[in-house]
C-alpha cells in the first residue's frame, strides 16, 4: 500500500477536519456554558425575588397582626409598653405595604394584588387612629366596640385575602422559577458532559489518525532502508562485475602483448640472421664473379665495392626490404611495450598523499624549461588549489600535458602556456591551455584513443600520452575534456575530486 | 679435475632457441647444448626420475631458463633447482621478454645468476649471450666436491 498523494491529502484532510471540529465543539460549549451559567443566574434570582415578596407580604400581615394584639392587649392590661408596641408595630405597616409595592411591580397580578390590598390596609390603619382616639379620650368602652367590631369586620378578612393571593401567586412563581433554575442547570451539565464526550472521541480518533500515519511512515522508512540495502548490494555486484571486467581486461592486455612479444623476438632476430646471410651471399657472389672460377675465394664480408651494378642493385633492394622490416618491427615493438606499460600503470596501486600542486607544476615546468626556451614559449602558473591524491599519477598527467603543449605550438608566434586551477563542490578544476596549432573538432575524441593522433604529423609520438592521461584522470575519480579550435590554441581541463580515497578500484588490487 | 660446462637450455620458443644456440656457437663457445622445449622434460633431465638430482652429481652445468613455459612456471624450476644441493651451485641464467621489475626481483631473490630481458633489439641481446658465452669459456664451474 503505497502512500499516494492522493491518499496522503485525504489524510491531512480528515486530521485538518477533525481539528476544526474539535475546535468547534469547544467553542460551542464555551458559549453554552457561559449563556446557561448566566441563565441559571437569572433563575436563581427570580426564585430569591419571590421568596423575598412571600417574606414582605408575611412582615406585613405580622406588623397588622402585631397592631391589633397589642391594641387588645392594652385595652386589657392598660400596660403603657403594650401602647408602644401598638404605636411602633402601625408606623412599620405603610413602610411595609410601600416596600411590596415596589418589589411587585414587574408583575401585574401582583400589582392588581396590592392595589386591592391597599385600601383594607389603609381602611385597618384608619381604625386604628380611631381606636387610637377612643383611647386618648380614655373611652375605652368605645375603644374595646371598635376594637371588636374591627376584628369582627371584613378589613381583617380583605386583607388576609388579599395577602393569601399574593402568597398563592408567589407560590405558584416559585415553584414554576425552580423548575427554570434546575432545568438550566440540567442543561448547562449535560452539555458540558456531552461537549466533554465529544472532545474524548475527537482525541482518540486524533489518536488514531496519528498512529496510523506514523506506522505508515515507519512502514516506508522500513521499505526505503531494504531499498537502500539492495540498492548497495546491486552497486556493489555491478561494482564487483565491473573491476572484475577491468582486471580481465587488463590482464589480456598484459598476456597478448607479453604473447606478442616472443613472436617478435624471433622475426627481429632472424631478420637479423637474414642480414647476416645477405652478406655472406653477396661477399660469395662478388668472389665469384671477380676471381675466375678455380682462384681462392676472397673472405666474405661487405662485398658492395666489388659487386657488379646488377648484383649491386640487388644488395641494396635487399638491404632496403630488411630495412623496412626492422624499422616496422621497432614501430611494433614500441607499441607494445606502450601497451604493456599501460596496464602496468593500470596495475599500480595509488597512493593518495596532500600534494603541493604549485610545486609540482613548478617542477614539471623546469623539466620541459629547456624545450620550452627552445620553441620560444613561455610557461605560467597561476593559483592552483592543493589535493589530495596519488602523486605519481598527477606527475605524469601534467608533464604529458605540458609536453604536448610546448610541442604543439606554432611557429609563427611567441609560445603561451598557462596553468590555472579553481574548485567547485568538492571538485578541484585544473587548466592547461596554449596557443599553439590547436585540434579540429572532429578530432577531439580521436586524440584520446590509443595510438591515434591528429593534424600535421612532424613531431615524433606513439599517440599514448593523451590516452594514458585520461585513463589515470579515471582511475583518480576525475574527467577531463578538450576544448579547441584549428590555430586557435588548445585547452585541457581535468577536474579531479579534492580529497581523493583509494577507493574499492585500487584497494583490493 | 675440470670438465666441460654443459648447457642446458629450456626454452619453449624453436626459433628463440635456435637463435640464443646460434649466438652462442657465434661468439665461440663450443660446449654442448642441451636444449629442452618444456619443463616436465628439463625438470626429469635435471633431478632424475626420483627428483633428487643425484644423477647431476659432479656436472658441470650451465642452466639457461625461459620464465614462460607451457607446462610449468620457470620460476618453479629455479626455486627447485637453488633448493637442490646438487644443483644449486650451478649457474641460472633468467631469459625471458617480461622486464616487469617485481619479476626480475623476484628471481634474482630466488638465486637467479643473471637475468636477460630479451630485447627485440637483436644486436644487444646477441651480445649479451655473446658474452655470457665468453664468461662461460674462461670460467669453469669447479666440480662439486664428493
Amino acid at each position: 500500500m503505497a502512500a499516494t498523494p492522493d491518499l496522503r491529502r485525504r489524510r491531512a484532510f480528515w486530521q485538518i477536519l477533525l481539528l476544526a471540529a474539535g475546535l468547534l465543539v469547544l467553542t460551542v460549549i464555551s458559549a453554552g456554558s457561559v449563556y446557561l451559567v448566566n441563565k441559571a443566574r437569572d433563575d436563581n434570582a427570580a426564585v430569591i425575588h419571590t421568596i423575598e415578596v412571600e417574606n414582605q407580604v408575611h412582615a406585613l400581615l405580622l406588623e397588622i397582626r402585631r397592631a391589633e394584639s397589642s391594641a387588645s392587649g392594652f385595652l386589657l392590661t392598660r400596660g403603657p409598653e403594650l401602647w408602644t408596641d401598638h404605636q411602633t408595630a402601625v408606623a412599620a405597616i405603610l413602610p411595609h405595604l410601600e416596600r411590596l409595592a415596589e418589589l411587585t411591580k414587574d408583575n401585574p397580578a401582583q400589582t392588581e394584588n396590592v392595589r386591592k390590598l391597599r385600601p383594607a390596609v389603609e381602611a385597618r390603619l384608619d381604625q386604628f387612629a380611631r381606636e387610637m382616639n377612643f383611647i386618648q379620650q380614655r373611652d375605652f368602652a368605645s375603644a374595646t366596640a371598635l376594637v371588636r367590631e374591627a376584628a369582627a369586620g371584613n378589613t381583617t378578612g380583605a386583607i388576609r385575602d388579599a395577602a393569601d393571593a399574593m402568597l398563592r401567586e408567589e407560590q405558584r412563581l416559585f415553584t414554576l422559577r425552580s423548575a427554570n433554575a434546575d432545568s438550566s442547570q440540567t442543561l448547562a451539565a449535560s452539555l458540558t458532559g456531552i461537549g466533554s464526550g465529544l472532545v474524548v472521541v475527537l482525541a482518540l480518533v486524533s489518536i488514531w489518525l496519528v498512529r496510523r500515519s506514523a506506522q505508515l511512515r515507519d512502514e516506508a522508512e522500513a521499505r526505503l532502508r531494504d531499498a537502500n540495502v539492495d540498492l548497495e548490494t546491486t552497486v556493489d555486484e555491478r561494482t564487483a562485475d565491473l573491476r572484475e571486467a577491468n582486471d580481465e581486461i587488463q590482464r589480456f592486455a598484459y598476456i597478448v602483448s607479453h604473447d606478442l612479444r616472443s613472436p617478435l623476438v624471433n622475426i627481429m632476430g632472424f631478420t637479423s640472421e637474414l642480414e647476416e646471410l645477405r652478406n655472406d651471399i653477396f661477399g660469395r657472389i662478388a668472389s665469384l664473379t671477380q676471381v675466375p672460377a678455380g682462384g681462392p675465394p676472397i673472405a666474405p664480408g661487405d662485398g658492395g665495392e666489388t659487386l657488379e651494378a646488377q648484383d649491386k642493385q640487388l644488395s641494396q633492394d635487399f638491404s632496403e626490404a630488411l630495412g623496412f622490416i626492422k624499422s616496422s618491427i621497432a614501430k611494433m615493438d614500441r607499441l607494445i611495450s606502450a601497451i604493456l606499460n599501460l596496464t602496468r600503470e593500470g596495475r599500480r596501486a595509488f597512493e593518495p598523499v596532500r600534494i603541493d600542486m604549485r610545486e609540482l607544476m613548478e617542477a614539471i615546468a623546469a623539466t620541459v624549461a629547456h624545450q620550452a626556451a627552445e620553441a620560444n614559449a613561455e610557461i605560467r602558473i597561476g593559483e592552483l588549489p592543493d589535493i589530495t591524491s596519488d602523486r605519481l599519477a598527477l606527475e605524469q598527467i601534467f608533464s604529458n600535458l605540458i609536453d604536448n603543449a610546448v610541442k604543439y605550438l606554432r611557429n609563427d608566434e611567441a609560445g603561451k602556456i598557462t596553468v590555472r586551477g579553481r574548485t567547485k563542490l568538492g571538485y578541484a578544476i585544473y587548466e592547461v591551455a596554449d596557443n599553439g596549432r590547436g585540434i579540429d573538432a572532429k578530432d577531439h575524441q580521436r586524440i584520446f584513443d590509443l595510438f591515434r593522433r591528429a593534424g600535421t604529423q612532424d613531431k615524433p609520438g606513439q599517440g599514448i600520452g593523451l590516452a594514458h592521461v585520461r585513463a589515470l584522470v579515471r582511475r583518480l575519480g576525475g574527467t577531463m575534456s578538450v576544448s579547441s579550435e584549428l590555430n586557435q590554441g588548445s585547452t585541457f581541463t581535468i577536474t579531479l575530486p579534492i580529497n581523493w580515497n583509494a577507493s574499492k578500484r585500487t584497494r583490493d588490487r | 679435475m675440470t670438465q666441460p660446462v654443459t648447457i642446458i637450455m629450456i626454452e619453449d620458443d624453436e626459433g628463440h632457441a635456435r637463435l640464443i644456440e646460434r649466438n652462442i656457437r657465434r661468439s665461440g663457445v663450443n660446449n654442448e647444448i642441451v636444449p629442452f622445449a618444456n619443463g616436465t622434460d628439463a625438470v626429469k633431465y635435471l633431478f632424475g626420475a626420483d627428483g633428487s638430482g643425484l644423477v647431476q652429481k659432479g656436472h658441470a652445468l650451465l642452466i639457461l631458463l625461459d620464465l614462460n613455459l607451457p607446462d610449468m612456471s620457470g620460476i618453479d624450476i629455479l626455486r627447485r633447482i637453488k633448493e637442490n644441493k646438487y644443483l644449486k651451485a650451478s649457474p641460472v641464467v633468467v631469459l625471458t621478454t617480461t622486464d616487469d621489475s617485481q619479476e626480475i626481483k623476484r628471481c634474482y631473490e630466488l638465486g637467479c645468476n643473471v637475468y636477460i630481458t630479451k630485447p627485440v633489439n637483436y644486436e644487444n641481446f646477441a651480445n649479451a649471450i655473446r658474452q655470457l658465452g665468453l664468461f662461460f669459456s674462461v670460467i669453469q664451474v669447479p666440480a662439486a666436491a664428493t
